[in-house]
């Protein structure tokens, strides 16, 4: 419990940090909707202009942006990809932080076995990213809310949730397997900045091009699909499962290769 | 009994050598050094120990159980002072010592208070604050506080002044004599030769030898320099007992092991400028004692 509670109190400002710059970009995103909303112009035949490739990069490729939802679920790939990058930091860094602080002698010539050091840490990541979602839930149902007659959608934002909790936990066990596996924690959150990247690329990639089809269950950014959830309210229990077992298979990983692993000073 | 017991412990790291087929024991309640320069694989010893690093083979026991096995419940009954103190940098000092203390069952609280007055440790700073030797106080404190029956130092003295050395060699000396084993690394033989009774001195990653301190000082090396009014013929010197003598214009120096009124008698006569008798550093017995003798 000593060492939950000290990751607690250790990443509860950065959890306000990466909380209030997820409310914003929600704030941003839905006072553009604001925007064009008032602005009477049709949307959807404004964008039929534009090149098919820009509106699937930015999100848009088939999607109704003149109903709040619609436009939502363009924005949600930003809350998504902001969910992701903070749930991988913080399991790559909360993992192998001790030997970056040169703190790693103090800790484990406690009397603590390696994994008693670990799921504590996990835990505490787990607590992180379920506050960083209920606030994400919060921010999109008020503001969701404010330009939609006061309907937030709870129920459909709901399931998008879960679909986002999935995803962060999922992240989450990626970063930590990095931390555990990798040299440093430099190392680590590098290789996990570059996996998001190239993942979200990739998503992007097969938007594109039906070629790259196939290379979809490559990516966790294509498993949920936004306008899915937040249109229609369904969540794809089979990417849900899928996400889940990799997910278990990142933490096992995770703990093997940590038991294992020669600590540096 | 033997509380630690080291057996062919090898590490290595890929292909770079930390340590070679180490074997040593120390006995209950002694305090027993451990000696070697930098580098020469005593943190590596020691981490292994503490299951910090994994040896590459070779088994270790502390208490008569498997270090690696065993870890958690050794480890219980270890005060660890690593070689390189740094702790969490945005804590006080009181929180790291009761965050240390978190983890051990029935530690008494008010050591907390009495070790820092020893050790004269303000509780109130931040960690970040402190010096490198106020740091090493830290580690002190936090190795000591559950009252362990082992007690690892791994350099413990880097840092410190002279007096804090003092206060801090009086603490050992005093859980030792409750019933602590004690065994403390250090590249320094005069402050080893202070605490410990048997020594273990270990080269490039290899124990060169055990050795009881009393025997040691038995054979010990002295070194001289001697500084000369004129240009003195070496010869002079070349006895029983004197080795690496070498001569730099008017100076001679020499290491000299026996008795001490053979070189007084071939001083006699002699006008000299200059006279230092010193104690060989650990580097220059590992030149002239062991190497010749194995």
């Amino acid at each position: 419990m000593n060492i939950f509670f000290k990751e607690l109190k250790a990443n509860y400002k950065s959890l306000l940090i990466w909380s209030c710059a997820q409310v914003f970009i929600i704030f941003a995103g839905m006072m553009k909707y604001k925007g064009f909303a008032d602005s009477g112009v049709d949307i959807n035949s404004l964008f039929a202009g534009f090149p098919k490739e820009l509106l699937v990069v930015f999100g848009m490729g088939s999607t109704d942006i003149s109903q709040v939802a619609g436009f939502y679920s363009v924005f949600f790939l930003y809350f998504m990809l902001l969910a992701a990058v903070h749930a991988v930091m913080f399991g790559a860094v909360v993992v192998s932080k001790e030997e970056r602080d040169h703190s790693a002698d103090f800790l484990f010539s406690r009397p603590v076995k390696r994994h008693e050091v670990i799921t504590p840490k996990l835990l505490a990541g787990v607590v992180n990213i379920l506050f960083f979602n209920l606030v994400t839930f919060g921010a999109s149902v008020f503001f969701i809310g404010l330009y939609n007659n006061g309907d937030g959608l709870v129920d459909k934002v709901a399931i998008t949730m879960v679909a986002l909790f999935v995803l962060q936990l999922f992240f989450l066990a990626l970063g930590a397997m990095l931390g555990a596996s990798l040299k440093t924690t430099k190392i680590a959150t590098s290789a996990a900045a570059g996996i998001i990247l190239g993942t979200f690329f990739l998503s992007v990639a097969v938007d594109l091009n039906a070629n790259f089809d196939i290379l979809k269950y490559l990516t966790p950014f294509k498993y949920f699909n936004a306008k899915m959830l937040v249109i229609d309210g369904t969540l794809s229990l089979n990417s849900v499962g899928i996400l889940l077992v990799v997910t278990f298979i990142l933490t096992t990983l995770c703990y093997l290769i940590f038991n294992k692993r020669d600590l540096s000073t | 009994m033997n509380v630690i017991e080291i057996n062919q412990l090898t590490k290595y790291y890929g292909k770079h050598r930390g340590i070679e087929n180490v074997s040593f024991s120390v006995e209950k309640g002694e305090i027993f050094g451990f000696i070697g320069p930098n580098g020469a694989g005593k943190s590596t010893t020691i981490r292994a120990l503490l299951s910090l690093i994994y040896p590459t083979s070779g088994t270790a026991t502390i208490f008569g159980k498997d270090c690696i096995k065993y870890g958690k419940e050794i480890r219980k009954d270890i005060g660890y002072l690593p070689s390189e103190v740094f702790y969490y940098e945005n804590m006080k000092v009181i929180e790291v010592l009761k965050y240390s203390a978190s983890f051990y069952d029935d530690v008494d609280m008010s050591r907390i208070q009495t070790l820092s007055q020893t050790m004269d440790l303000d509780l109130n700073k931040r960690i970040d604050d402190l010096s490198y030797g106020n740091k090493k106080k830290v580690g002190i404190v936090q190795g000591l506080l559950h009252e362990p029956k082992l007690i690892i130092l791994d350099e413990p003295t880097g840092g410190l002044d002279p007096l804090m050395q003092q206060k801090f060699f009086d603490l050992i000396r005093i859980e030792n004599e409750k019933g602590a084993t004690v065994l403390f690394s250090s590249h320094i033989l005069t402050e080893v030769q202070k605490l410990c009774r048997r020594v273990a001195i270990i080269k490039d990653g290899s124990i060169v030898k055990v050795e009881n301190l009393q025997d040691m000082r038995q054979h010990n090396y002295k070194k001289f320099t001697i500084e000369f009014e004129n240009v003195v013929d070496p010869a002079a010197f070349g006895f029983e007992g004197i080795t690496s003598l070498t001569q730099e214009e008017t100076t001679l120096h020499f290491l000299y092991k026996g008795d001490i009124n053979k070189v007084i008698n071939r001083l006699q006569g002699k006008v000299l400028r200059n006279m230092l008798v010193e104690e060989p550093t650990l580097e220059e017995i590992f030149m002239h004692y062991y190497q010749k003798e194995n």
